[in-house]
């Protein structure tokens, strides 16, 4: 953690060796929530967004939480902001794409499967509980919302994801 | 298995080494985007320095003809700080107007 604090204050001074650092070690989890959060449209042109707005705005991480979690927010409102910009009804339609092993590829079909239907809310906030391991403060921080109204967000998305895996 | 457990199996995602391609990409974004900064600071500095040419130039103008005397003949130049100062501006402005056309 101190080690990633001092990683994010030298890329705030302008050390892009460090900030290359701080890519490497989170591009895998911003990558993976920004895919199944899109269903892979743009996925990765989004993640490359929301590591150069860290860049631009790298002063602006207090170290207050963690980097993944400042990391994630941004993902969050860069998704918002293009999804809304774009239109719900484009993401509902979209696939995702498939994986190349048949274990992973049957693994990302039942998560499309449960995922498919809820809503962008429910999606992310099972996502960063479920799928990222975030506490459900974490969670509430990222998505900007109270931490009551997170809670009743994630228990609607786990009952309608058990209602879809016992389907 | 419960149904915690099932949901907590449905996100699991296998560890992976970071992705160096992706890694490079960001860094080539980034090295873009501190060339453009330094571009866009140079070209609003020069900008800058330009506007302020300009004025002094026009400043130095304004302030001979208001101050020379009038119909002045043409074998008599006006000699005085307001035309020395106005030779030195029109040098910088020359010489910053060459630099600029050059980008040095």
């Amino acid at each position: 953690m101190d080690q990633e604090l001092d990683l994010a204050r030298r890329a705030a001074a302008g050390d892009a060796a460090a900030f290359a650092a701080l890519v490497r070690a989170h591009e895998a989890a911003v990558r993976r929530f920004l895919a199944r959060l899109t269903r892979g449209d743009g996925a990765d042109d989004l993640a490359q967004e929301v590591f150069l707005k860290a860049w631009r705005s790298a002063d602006a991480f207090r170290g207050d939480g963690s980097y993944r979690a400042w990391l994630m927010r941004i993902a969050w409102t860069l998704f918002l902001s293009a999804h809304r910009a774009r239109g719900r009804r484009d993401a509902r339609e979209q696939a995702a794409p498939v994986p190349e092993s048949a274990h992973d590829r049957d693994a990302a079909i039942d998560l499309q499967r449960a995922l498919a239907g809820l809503g962008e809310r429910e999606r992310a906030a099972a996502l960063l509980c479920f799928g990222e391991g975030c506490s459900h403060g974490e969670a509430a921080a990222i998505m900007a919302i109270p931490l009551g109204t997170l809670k009743s967000i994630l228990a609607r998305a786990r009952t309608a994801l058990v209602q879809r895996l016992e389907a | 298995m419960n149904d915690d457990e099932r949901i907590a199996a449905l996100f699991a995602a296998p560890e992976r080494a970071p992705d160096e391609a992706f890694v490079a990409r960001i860094e080539r974004a980034v090295l873009a985007e501190q060339r453009m900064k330094a571009a866009w600071a140079w070209a609003w500095r020069r900008f800058a320095v330009e506007c302020a040419a300009s004025g002094a130039v026009v400043t130095a103008f304004y302030l001979l003809w208001r101050l020379g005397p009038a119909n002045l003949p043409l074998d008599q130049l006006p000699v005085g700080p307001a035309a020395a100062a106005i030779l030195v501006l029109g040098l910088w402005f020359g010489v910053e107007l060459r630099a600029s056309a050059t980008g040095r």
